[in-house]
C-alpha cells in the first residue's frame, strides 16, 4: 500500500511540475527562463512516462527533449537577441479571444479525459525495452527507416535555409 | 494505482496549455516551445494508453519514438526559419511578420 | 462503322491520297513563315511546285479510281469517338471527288503560274502565295471530306481564304468592305450548313457520307426537307445563289488570278460539289430539288441580266459566274448530277480562262478594268485575245467547246425532266450569256482603241502568264468533246455514276431519244447564235445603236445598271431593320444581362473583400483559426456523444 502512496505522491508533485512549469513558459516574461522551465517540463514528463513503467522512453526523453532540443530552443533564444524592445506588447491583441477559446476545451477535454476506464490489467513486468525494441525493428522497421530519411532532410533544410549567401 | 484518466487529464492540460501558449505569445520562439510541450502532451497520452493497455509489444511507445524523430526535426526547421527571418529583419515577432497579408 | 473498303492492290495514289493537301499546306506553312523575310519571290515557285505536285498524284488517284476502285476511305486518324459516333479525319475517294481533285489542283496549278506573273510588282507577294497555298489546302480537305464535320473545315477554311484574299489590297477602302461583305453573307449560308449538319447528326447519329446514305430511309419527309433545305442555304452562301449572291460580284476588288481560282473555278462550286454530294439526300426530298431548280434558274437569268449592262470587265465575268453556277443548281435541281459536275469542270476552265485573261488585259492596261476606256486590243493581245475568244465561245456554248457539252446537258434535263418553264429560262439564259459575251469581247479587243494613252502601252503579257491561257484554252477546246461525247451516256457519266447513284433506287436511266437529243441541242446552240448575231448587230453594226436602245429602254437599263437595287434593299432595309432590332437587344444586354452579371461579380467582390480581412498573413491569426476549427469538431463531438445531434 505504501508503494501506492508514494505513487500517488509522485504523480500528484509531477503534476504540478508540468502544469506550473508549462504555465511558466506561456506566462514568463524573459526568454531563457521560458527555455528552462520548459526544459524542467521535459523532465517532470520524464518522471511521468517512469511512473508507468517506461524507462525506455523516459530515457530518451531526457536524452532528446531535455538535452538535445532544450540546448537547440537555447541556442535560437541566444541567436535573436530582442535589443530593440518597443512593443511593450507581451501577448497579441488576439489573448483574450484565444484564452475564451482555449479554456473551455481544455477544461472539457481534461474532465472528459477521466472517463476512460482502466482496462484493469496488470502492468508487464520487467519495462518496456525488449517490447519497444521488438516494435522498432519488427514490424516498424520501415516507417523507422523513413523516419531517418525525415531527419536527414530535416537536417539538409535546416542548413540550406541558414547558410548565409557567398557572394 | 493511479488510474489512466489521470495521467490523460495531465496530458490533455499539458496540452492546451501549449495551445494557449502558441496563441498568446508573440516571441516565434516561444512558440516553437509551446508546440514543443504539446508534442510532449502527446507524448505522454500515448504512452499512458500503450503502458495501461497491458499489451506485449508496445505499439503505443513506439509512436513515441517517431514523436521524437518529428520533433527533433521540426525545431531544427522552426528554428532555421526563425533565424533566416531573423537575419533578414531583426525581429521574431510574429505580428510583425504579416507579408502575405490578403 | 463505314462499309469494308476492299482497295485492290493498284490504288497505291488512293492510299498516298493524303499527300495531296500535305503538299499545299507545307508551301503554306513554308511560305508563311519564312516568305517574307527571306523567300521573297521565291515564294510563287513554292506554291507553285507543291500545287503542281497534288495535281500529279491528283491524276494517280483519277487514274486509280478508272481502274474501279470507286469507294475508298482512307482514314488519317479517329478524329472524335463518342460512343457509336465516330467522325474520322478520312477522305473518301470515289469518282466525284477524284473529279473535284483534278479539277481544283490542275486549275490551280495554272493559276498559281499565272499569278507569279501578275502579282510580281506587288509588295504583299509572299502573302499572297502564302493564302492562296492556305486556300488549296481548305479546298482540298473540303473535296477529300468523308463526313459533314470534316467538309465543313475545309467550307470555313476556303471561307476565311477567300476573305483575306478579297481583302488582300486592304490599304484601300473596297476591297476590306467586299470581304467584310463577302464574309457575312457566307456566315449566313454557313449558319444554313450547321443547322444542316447538326441535324443530320440527329436524325441518323452519323455525319459520314456513306452511313447517312446507306439509311436515308429512317429519316422522316420532314426531317429530309430540313437537312436539304439547311443544306442548300449554305450552299446559296458559298455558291453566291439567289438571295445571297450579292457578295460575288464585289468580291472581284481582289486580285484578279484570286477571281478566277477562288471565286469562279473552286470555291464558289462548293455548294454544287455539297448538293452532289448530298445526292441520296436530295433524291428522297423531292420538294427540296424543286427548290434547287427553282432557285438555280432564277440566278442563272437574274445574273445574266446585270451582266448585259456592266462595264467593268470582271464584273461582268463576276455575274457570268453567278449565273452559270445557277445553271449548275438548275441541273442539280433537275436530277442532273452529272450534268452539273460535269459543267463545274468545264466552267471552271472556260471562266478561269475568261478571268486570267482579263486579268492579262488589266494587267497590259495598267489596272484599268472599265470596257469603255479599250477597245481595239486584239492587235496587241493576240495570245490573250485568242484565248478569251475560244473562252468565251465554249460560256456561248458554241459546239464542240467544252462549255457547249455541258450546258446542253443541263438544259437537256431540264426538258426531259418536265420542267418546260425552267427550260425556257435556260435557253433565255443562253441568248442572253452569248449576248453579254459578244459585248465583252467587242468592247475589249475589236473596234477603235477609245483610249489612245492607254492603248498605246498596252502590251502582251509575260510568258508566265500567257502560257497557262494556252494550257486553259487546250482545256476548253477539248475538255467538253473528250468527256461528253455522246450527249448523256459519254465518259463523264459512266465515270461519275457510282458516286450519284441513289441507294437502292436502282437505274432509271430513260435515255431520250436522238432525235429529241439533236432537237434540244439545235435549239440551245440556235440560242447562242442569236445571241452572239444580237450583239454583233448590235456593237459592230450598230443597228440598233447601244446606247439608244438603252435609252429607250430607260427604267429597265436604269434598274440593270443598279443591279435590280438587291445591295440598296439589303443595305436600306435589311440591316437598318437589323440595326435597329439589335439596337434593342444591345439595351437589353447592357442593362439587363450585364447589369446581372456585373451584379453577380460585385457580390463576389464584395465577399472577396470580406474574406480578404481574414487573411491578415499573422500566423497567430491563422493559428487561432485552427484551434477555433477544433473547438467546433469538439463541440460537434461532444453534442453527438450527448445525443444532441442525431443521425
Amino acid at each position: 500500500m505504501s508503494f501506492d502512496i508514494l505513487q500517488s505522491v509522485l504523480f500528484a508533485l509531477l503534476t504540478v511540475g508540468i502544469v506550473g512549469a508549462a504555465a511558466g513558459v506561456v506566462l514568463m516574461k524573459r526568454i531563457t527562463g521560458s527555455a528552462l522551465l520548459m526544459a524542467f517540463a521535459f523532465l517532470c514528463n520524464a518522471g511521468m512516462f517512469l511512473l508507468l513503467g517506461a524507462e525506455t522512453v523516459a530515457a530518451f526523453q531526457v536524452l532528446i527533449y531535455v538535452g538535445a532540443i532544450t540546448v537547440l530552443i537555447l541556442y535560437g533564444v541566444m541567436f535573436t537577441p530582442q535589443q530593440d524592445r518597443r512593443y511593450g506588447l507581451f501577448f497579441q491583441t488576439q489573448t483574450p479571444w484565444a484564452a475564451l477559446l482555449v479554456a473551455p476545451i481544455g477544461i472539457f477535454v481534461a474532465f472528459f479525459a477521466f472517463s476512460f476506464a482502466d482496462p484493469g490489467k496488470a502492468l508487464p513486468g520487467g519495462g518496456d525495452l525488449v517490447p519497444l525494441a521488438t516494435s522498432v525493428f519488427g514490424d516498424f522497421a520501415f516507417p523507422f527507416e523513413v523516419a531517418s530519411v525525415l531527419l536527414l532532410a530535416a537536417m539538409i533544410g535546416a542548413i540550406v535555409l541558414v547558410k548565409r549567401d557567398e557572394e | 494505482m493511479i488510474p489512466l484518466g489521470a495521467f490523460i487529464a495531465v496530458s490533455a492540460v499539458l496540452f492546451f496549455i501549449g495551445v494557449a501558449g502558441v496563441l498568446v505569445r508573440r516571441n516565434a520562439v516561444v512558440i516553437l516551445m509551446c508546440v514543443e510541450l504539446m508534442l510532449n502532451a502527446t507524448n505522454l497520452a500515448l504512452v499512458a494508453f500503450s503502458r495501461k493497455a497491458g499489451m506485449i509489444d508496445e505499439r503505443g511507445s513506439v509512436f513515441v519514438v517517431f514523436v521524437f524523430v518529428v520533433a527533433a526535426a521540426e525545431v531544427a526547421v522552426g528554428l532555421a526559419i526563425v533565424l533566416s527571418l531573423y537575419r533578414n529583419r531583426p525581429t521574431v515577432d510574429v505580428d510583425e511578420v504579416h507579408a502575405m497579408k490578403g | 462503322m463505314t462499309p469494308a473498303t476492299e482497295v485492290a492492290t493498284s490504288a497505291t495514289f488512293i492510299q498516298l491520297v493524303w499527300l495531296i493537301p500535305a503538299f499545299p499546306l507545307a508551301a503554306f506553312l513554308i511560305n508563311g513563315l519564312f516568305g517574307k523575310r527571306w523567300l521573297g519571290h521565291a515564294t510563287g515557285w513554292i506554291a507553285a511546285a507543291a500545287v503542281a505536285a497534288s495535281a500529279v498524284l491528283s491524276i494517280g488517284v483519277f487514274l486509280d479510281v478508272l481502274r474501279g476502285n470507286v469507294h475508298t476511305t482512307v482514314t488519317l486518324y479517329r478524329w472524335i469517338g463518342v460512343g457509336d459516333f465516330e467522325v474520322n479525319i478520312a477522305a473518301l475517294v470515289d469518282p466525284l471527288s477524284s473529279v473535284m481533285l483534278l479539277v481544283v489542283t490542275v486549275v490551280s496549278t495554272l493559276i498559281f503560274v499565272y499569278s507569279i506573273g501578275y502579282m510580281a510588282h506587288d509588295h504583299g507577294f509572299p502573302r499572297f502565295f502564302t493564302w492562296l497555298s492556305l486556300f488549296v489546302f481548305a479546298m482540298l480537305i473540303l473535296v477529300m471530306a468523308d463526313n459533314y464535320l470534316l467538309m465543313f473545315v475545309g467550307w470555313e477554311g476556303v471561307g476565311l481564304c477567300s476573305y483575306l484574299l478579297i481583302g488582300f489590297w486592304f490599304e484601300r477602302p473596297e476591297p476590306y468592305v467586299a470581304a467584310k461583305k463577302a464574309f457575312v453573307m457566307n456566315r449566313i449560308g454557313d449558319w444554313g450548313y450547321t443547322i444542316g449538319m447538326v441535324t443530320t447528326f440527329l436524325v441518323f447519329g452519323s455525319m459520314t457520307f456513306t452511313e447517312v446514305f446507306e439509311h436515308v430511309d429512317i429519316a422522316t419527309q420532314a426531317n429530309l426537307l430540313l437537312i436539304c433545305l439547311a443544306f442548300f442555304v449554305g450552299a446559296t452562301g458559298k455558291s453566291a445563289q439567289l438571295p445571297l449572291y450579292s457578295w460575288l460580284p464585289d468580291a472581284m476588288e481582289g486580285p484578279t488570278p484570286v477571281s478566277a481560282l477562288i471565286h469562279a473555278a473552286t470555291m464558289v462550286t462548293a455548294g454544287v460539289y455539297l448538293v452532289a454530294r448530298s445526292t441520296p439526300l436530295f433524291a428522297a426530298a423531292a420538294p427540296a430539288l424543286e427548290v434547287v431548280a427553282v432557285v438555280g434558274a432564277l440566278t442563272a437569268i437574274f445574273a445574266a441580266t446585270i451582266a448585259l449592262v456592266q462595264f467593268d470587265i470582271k464584273r461582268v465575268m463576276a455575274y457570268s459566274t453567278v449565273s452559270q453556277l445557277g445553271y449548275m443548281f438548275l441541273a442539280l435541281g433537275v436530277g442532273a448530277p452529272i450534268a452539273a459536275v460535269f459543267h463545274l469542270a468545264t466552267h471552271a476552265f472556260f471562266k478561269a480562262l475568261l478571268f486570267l485573261g482579263s486579268g492579262s488585259v488589266i494587267h497590259g492596261m495598267q489596272g484599268e478594268q472599265d470596257m469603255r476606256k479599250m477597245g481595239g486590243l486584239r492587235r496587241k493581245m493576240p495570245v490573250t485575245y485568242w484565248t478569251m475568244l475560244l473562252a468565251g465561245g465554249a460560256l456561248a456554248a458554241i459546239p464542240p467547246l467544252a462549255g457547249f457539252w455541258s450546258k446542253d446537258e443541263i438544259v437537256g434535263a431540264a426538258w426531259t425532266s418536265g420542267h418546260t418553264a425552267l427550260w425556257v429560262v435556260g435557253i433565255i439564259t443562253a441568248i442572253l450569256t452569248a449576248f453579254y459575251v459578244t459585248r465583252a469581247m467587242w468592247m475589249t479587243f475589236h473596234g477603235e482603241p477609245r483610249d489612245h494613252h492607254l492603248y498605246d502601252h498596252a502590251h502582251e503579257s509575260p510568258a508566265v502568264m500567257t502560257l497557262p491561257l494556252v494550257a486553259l484554252a487546250v482545256g476548253t477546246v477539248t475538255l467538253g468533246a473528250v468527256v461528253g461525247f455522246p450527249p448523256d451516256a459519254g465518259f463523264i457519266h459512266t465515270f461519275l455514276t457510282p458516286s450519284v447513284e441513289v441507294h437502292g433506287a436502282g437505274g432509271e436511266h430513260h435515255a431520250p431519244e436522238i432525235a429529241t437529243i439533236l432537237a434540244l441541242a439545235a435549239v440551245s446552240v440556235g440560242a447562242g447564235i442569236v445571241g452572239i448575231l444580237i450583239g454583233l448587230s448590235m456593237y459592230v453594226r450598230h443597228r440598233p445603236d447601244p446606247s439608244a436602245v438603252s435609252r429607250a429602254a430607260g427604267p429597265f437599263y436604269r434598274v440593270l445598271v443598279n443591279k435590280y437595287y438587291v445591295d440598296d434593299l439589303y443595305d436600306r432595309r435589311i440591316v437598318d431593320l437589323l440595326r435597329g432590332a439589335f439596337g434593342v437587344m444591345w439595351a437589353f444586354d447592357v442593362h439587363v444581362i450585364d447589369g446581372i452579371a456585373n451584379g453577380l461579380g460585385r457580390l463576389a467582390a464584395l465577399g472577396g473583400g470580406g474574406a480578404r480581412r481574414l487573411q491578415t498573413g499573422v500566423v497567430g491569426n491563422y493559428a487561432f483559426m485552427v484551434v477555433a476549427g477544433l473547438f467546433l469538431l469538439i463541440v460537434a463531438y461532444g453534442g453527438y456523444a450527448a445525443g444532441v445531434f442525431t443521425r
